[in-house]
């Protein structure tokens, strides 16, 4: 275990794990206990116009939480409010990255954040209808959230006249059906709009033309979850957690390799070597670690030596080589096979392609070809600068990002660990033990038939 | 909704009374305000390649071939599709740097990786844009070792059309066509990534769309082709001769192809080089624009009917100057010719009508239009694309001249000892019993038998001429075909008809 | 078990009252909805119930078409009464996914993509299911199984075979 270089000095404030989860903790009486909706009150009773909440949420250098960091308050701020129009706003819970889970734990255990945020977003935006996309396999957190608004309705915090103000609000939680691609926000409001999911291109912007055709904007579950800290704390208040660039915390979803995988709430500026190494206990099985995917397999992976000293913030991550993205960190532990992992990523790609556009629609399932046939034993020396190929003819060149993030994830691999791909396809085999997990329950398992079942040639 | 309203290669209205200035490689050139960079670039004569754009339909931006530079004063240049790019005052575009073209190499191998390219059993080939670019944007062979994808080969898209699912390279122009001119919405693409497929809904019934042989030519590869034709004759066999369709009052610009003279088959049936092989639309921004409905796709089924080709008198095969000469004494002699004009004339064969009867008309000489097809059953009769319920070309242009003939025919008939039946439409039980027949038309009828005098004439495809469509658009049309039997050409017959002009060995 | 349904007319008060919270001419977003609730009475979209759907919405027939195309979650054969779902995406994959798609095939008899020839079970193999901390897992119906171990699945299996 590598002890962190430096020790930031930070408040170690929390904003969403700042309470003892209980069987109750996420329900409205608990979470007004703890000072919820005080926000939306002190907003809608206390006569802050609309463009006061922007200019507030903009202050506070709001960064969106969903993997592209964009300011959330300048989104908001291309609304124009007297165009007469409808607008919307759309809040992205169909978690669907690869590594991240973070949107689930807020669904699940703050739900009511995720709602007073809508609320107060669709406020600032001039809305009178808003929209909650949650991805088609969540039971429980849609469970969760369709309680909170079905509460904030009983409880006069939704519908008409909120709180007996003239502000009135619908809210519809919009169930998906099983499609990655409409995490992607046009994707997604084509599929609110009862379609398949097909990503458009851009112009128009969401926010020029978005759902039917209306201005709309999207934003993460936990960069809504913010706004009520933001208007709560004020955001000079706000902005004296994390970085000056990257104020506030952000939600991190860990898995992989390491022995305490799980969601935690880091402070941007945290030690990213200190959140491994100790609090998520390190790697499994004494190993070393490899790599890191820092935010879903979209951002590019970096090694352990480049992740030393850097803190946990868009800044440093970038400076690093990758991004923090949507918060989904997966620690990958020295000896593991990175061929065989690139083959999982194209899979899970070449799965979820639109099919749209050409680049991403005939480019994900060749790279997924080539490296089944590099894992079969069948690689070819040019097949390297085929993948490299591949990814850089769908750099820039697709409609939305998940040819670019196919591109890069499986580039950065590449440059990382290219012996271990030439080792491949040279021998026919693996350079590591072939094995991707460490610790595998199932290790040694024998299946023996249901009873009533025939025994399976697996 | 109007042409006008439906989405015209853009996703936004263009305004034609702003105009914005720009570069392509370099050269000046205008665009109307929300016009994109393709659509400029095209009135400018500059063709920036493209598969899923057209200019008649939304934009998908799905091909990304027609990816375009911009060059900025700082920093580095962007490059996007061009076909949803709005131009900006002082833009400046390439569409020739090494960039683009590396670009579109790159589309290209994509578009090909899981193409079958069987050109050979393709029907499309010879007029295949992927061909085409293939050989000018990329002509190299493919970076894949991998198998390609599998799919349908023939694919039944409905009774007339047939969808090669492995060929098609999902541009969905055929999908949009349905849902945006056609309105059958008829297409759709369903599945997803590379598994993809345009399949017909699963209600609609394809066959039901009088516009559905559209898809065929905006295809830009052989994914659809028509089952009539397929596997008939090589495109580079055949040549496209302009015409006009005869199906309704719209007259809509047609191309007739057959096969070229030098391509003329020795060994088989020689039918088959005066055969129309297939009929595609001529755009007409005027008219048609780039569509044609079924009806006009299936013109051989008009223009190749059995066809008259002996002259007779009262049923007996005479020689046809003799038969000119009966008819013309008849005429001449008659105390009353009613004439029944054929609203199949041409312009320049109604013109030549009513010169040569021109001192008798409206006196010895009454002429009537006529309308020689009405709606068949099962044809649509009018809708709100292009079919007119009028099903003649050129009914127009015969009324402008002639009182159209009533519907009790008897009435208009009585008192006439000739009567001049030009073209089709008149059952026999409609004419008056003891009155002089005399019938002009193209086809072979069985009442051409009880006419006093029978005439063959020429039809359409054997001549050139001009057609009035129902808004007063004059479009020409061209011979594709020479008769094959001794005809009479109806602008040259009238004038001897009416004696205007002194039959054979006399002179004019 | 109930009696099988016929058709879709006993939930169509249901779809009015959610008709009632969208913003007018919103109706063709009912689709996805709509079938959400039309598979989870009847295990699976029939036919039919487009016909009755599209009828009571008034989209074109060609975007349920592609809806049922496009998303996984919709079905237009039954599966088994038990469909399991197992994610063997990257995080899942590096703490025993495969170890845990082998064992459920050894235990009953198909391969992914099959159904027990009793009716009982479906596997079918899944991308994120947004889990990964707690890997590996499946879902079995809509419900989420989480840290799966062999004993963990014994004891489901036995549970479900009852």
């Amino acid at each position: 275990m590598t002890a962190p270089v430096t020790e930031p000095v930070l408040s170690g404030r929390k904003f969403f794990m700042n309470h003892e989860v209980t069987p109750t903790s996420h329900t409205l009486a608990d979470y007004q206990a703890r000072g919820g909706y005080q926000a939306l009150a002190k907003v809608l009773k206390g006569g802050v116009a609309p463009a006061d909440v922007i200019k507030e949420v903009s202050t506070a250098g709001l960064l969106g939480h969903g993997g592209a960091a964009f300011p959330a308050g300048r989104k908001w701020g291309v609304i124009r409010p007297d165009d007469g129009e409808p607008h919307y706003v759309c809040m992205n819970a169909d978690e669907g990255e690869p590594g991240t889970f973070k949107d689930r734990w807020l669904l699940e255990q703050v739900p009511h954040m995720a709602v007073e945020g809508l609320i107060l977003a669709s406020y600032a935006i001039g809305g009178r209808h808003a929209f909650i996309y949650i991805r088609g396999e969540f039971d429980l957190p849609f469970h969760r959230i369709q309680g909170a608004v079905d509460e904030a309705y009983a409880a006069g915090l939704l519908g008409k006249n909120i709180l007996g103000s003239d502000y009135s609000l619908d809210v519809v939680v919009y169930r998906g059906a099983g499609s990655y691609v409409c995490g992607e926000a046009s994707a997604m409001l084509a599929s609110l709009e009862g379609k398949k999911g097909w990503p458009r291109n851009r112009p128009p912007r969401l926010t020029v033309k978005g759902l039917y055709q209306k201005p709309t904007v999207v934003n993460n579950v936990e960069t809504l979850a913010n706004v009520p800290v933001i208007l709560s704390l004020g955001a000079e208040e706000f902005r004296k957690t994390g970085t000056p660039k990257s104020p506030g915390t952000q939600m991190i979803s860990i898995s992989g390799h390491v022995n305490r995988p799980g969601v935690y709430e880091v402070e941007y500026g945290y030690s990213w070597e200190k959140f491994i190494y100790e609090d998520c206990g390190g790697i499994q099985g004494g190993r070393g670690l490899k790599c890191i995917i820092p935010g879903g397999v979209s951002t590019k992976i970096l090694d352990a030596d480049q992740i030393k000293g850097v803190t946990l913030d868009h800044n440093a991550a970038v400076a690093a080589g990758s991004q923090l993205g949507s918060g989904g960190m997966i620690a990958i532990a020295e000896g593991t096979c990175m061929v065989r992992l690139a083959r999982v990523i194209q899979r899970f790609y070449h799965h979820e392609s639109c099919g749209q556009c050409t680049p991403c629609r005939e480019g994900m399932g060749w790279m997924e070809r080539v490296l089944d046939r590099i894992v079969r034993g069948e690689g070819r020396p040019d097949d390297i600068d085929r993948l490299y190929h591949i990814s850089n003819a769908n750099d820039g060149t697709t409609i939305c990002s998940l040819g670019d993030s196919a591109g890069y994830a499986c580039t950065a691999i590449l440059d990382h660990y290219r012996e271990e791909f030439e080792y491949f396809i040279k021998n026919g085999r693996s350079m590591m033990d072939g094995q991707l997990a460490v610790e595998d329950p199932f290790a040694g398992a024998v299946p023996t038939p249901l009873r009533g079942m025939a025994g399976a040639a697996v | 909704m109007s042409q006008a309203d439906r989405k015209r290669g853009n996703n936004e209205p263009v305004d034609t009374s702003k105009t914005i200035a720009f570069s392509i490689n370099g050269v000046p050139c205008t665009a109307y305000k929300g016009e994109s960079v393709i659509q400029a670039a095209q009135r400018a004569g500059m063709d920036i390649p493209h598969f899923c754009w057209h200019h008649d339909l939304s934009v998908p931006g799905n091909c990304r071939i027609c990816m375009v530079e911009v060059e900025q004063d700082k920093g580095d240049p962007w490059f996007d599709i061009g076909c949803n790019m709005p131009v900006t005052e002082g833009m400046r575009v390439l569409t020739e740097s090494d960039t683009v073209k590396k670009l579109r190499r790159e589309t290209m191998q994509f578009i090909t990786l899981n193409h079958p390219v069987d050109c050979g059993i393709c029907n499309k080939a010879g007029e295949c844009i992927l061909q085409d670019y293939h050989y000018e944007h990329n002509g190299k062979a493919s970076m894949s070792i991998d198998r390609k994808n599998h799919a349908t080969k023939f694919f039944p898209l409905s009774d007339r059309i047939m969808l090669d699912n492995e060929r098609c390279i999902m541009c969905t122009r055929c999908v949009r066509f349905t849902h945006e001119v056609s309105e059958s919405h008829a297409l759709a693409a369903v599945y997803r990534g590379d598994h993809s497929l345009i399949r017909p809904a699963e209600d609609a019934n394809f066959n039901d769309d009088a516009y559905s042989d559209n898809v065929i030519d905006i295809c830009p590869v052989g994914a659809l082709l028509s089952r009539e034709n397929l596997d008939h004759a090589r495109v580079w066999y055949t040549k496209a001769t302009p015409s006009v369709c005869p199906g309704c009052s719209r007259g809509c610009s047609i191309d007739i192809w057959h096969r070229k003279p030098e391509w003329a088959l020795k060994a088989l049936d020689p039918q088959l080089n005066s055969r129309i092989e297939r009929v595609t639309p001529h755009e007409n921004p005027a008219v048609n624009g780039p569509w044609i409905c079924n009806k006009a796709r299936d013109l051989a089924t008009i223009f190749e009917r059995p066809r008259a080709t002996q002259a007779m008198v009262q049923g007996t095969p005479v020689e046809l100057d003799e038969a000119i000469a009966r008819a013309a004494g008849f005429v001449q002699n008659a105390r009353r010719v009613v004439a029944l004009v054929s609203s199949w004339g041409s312009n320049e064969e109604l013109e030549a009508f009513a010169a040569a009867f021109a001192p008798r008309l409206g006196g010895a000489v009454t002429a009537y239009a006529k309308a020689d097809h009405v709606p068949q059953s099962g044809e649509v009769v009018e809708d709100h694309l292009l079919i007119k319920a009028d099903k003649n070309p050129n009914l127009t242009a015969a009324t402008a001249r002639f009182p159209l003939a009533p519907a009790d025919l008897a009435a208009a008939l009585a008192g006439a000892d000739v009567v001049l039946v030009w073209g089709e439409g008149v059952a026999q039980a409609s004419l008056p019993a003891g009155v002089t027949v005399i019938r002009l038309d193209g086809y072979a009828q069985e009442h051409n038998a009880s006419a006093h005098v029978f005439i063959p004439l020429s039809i359409q495809t054997e001549r050139s001429g001009h057609y009035t469509n129902f808004e007063g658009t004059v479009t020409p049309f061209e011979a594709c075909f020479a008769p094959k039997a001794p005809v009479a050409h109806a602008a040259e017959l009238f004038p001897r008809l009416a004696g205007t002009v002194q039959l054979a060995g006399a002179g004019a | 078990m109930n009696a099988p349904m016929q058709n879709i007319q006993h939930l169509i008060p249901e779809f009015e009252r959610w008709k009632e919270r969208y913003p007018a001419g919103f109706e063709g977003s009912l689709t996805i909805p709509c079938l959400r609730r039309i598979q989870e009475e009847r295990g699976y979209i029939a036919d039919s119930d487009i016909d009755e759907l599209v009828a009571y919405l008034g989209v074109p027939r060609t975007q349920v078409d592609e809806v049922l195309g496009f998303y996984t979650m919709f079905t237009r054969e039954p599966l088994g009464r038990y469909h399991l779902q197992v994610c063997h995406n990257v995080s899942c994959s590096l703490r025993g996914a495969d170890g845990l798609i082998k064992y459920l095939c050894g235990r009953l008899g198909i391969q992914p993509g099959e159904t027990t020839p009793d009716g009982q079970f479906t596997i079918s193999t899944a991308e994120c299911l947004a889990s990964c901390g707690t890997a590996p897992m499946m879902i079995v119906n809509e419900t989420y199984h989480e840290d799966l171990t062999p004993a963990k699945v014994d004891a489901l299996l036995e549970e479900l075979a009852k």
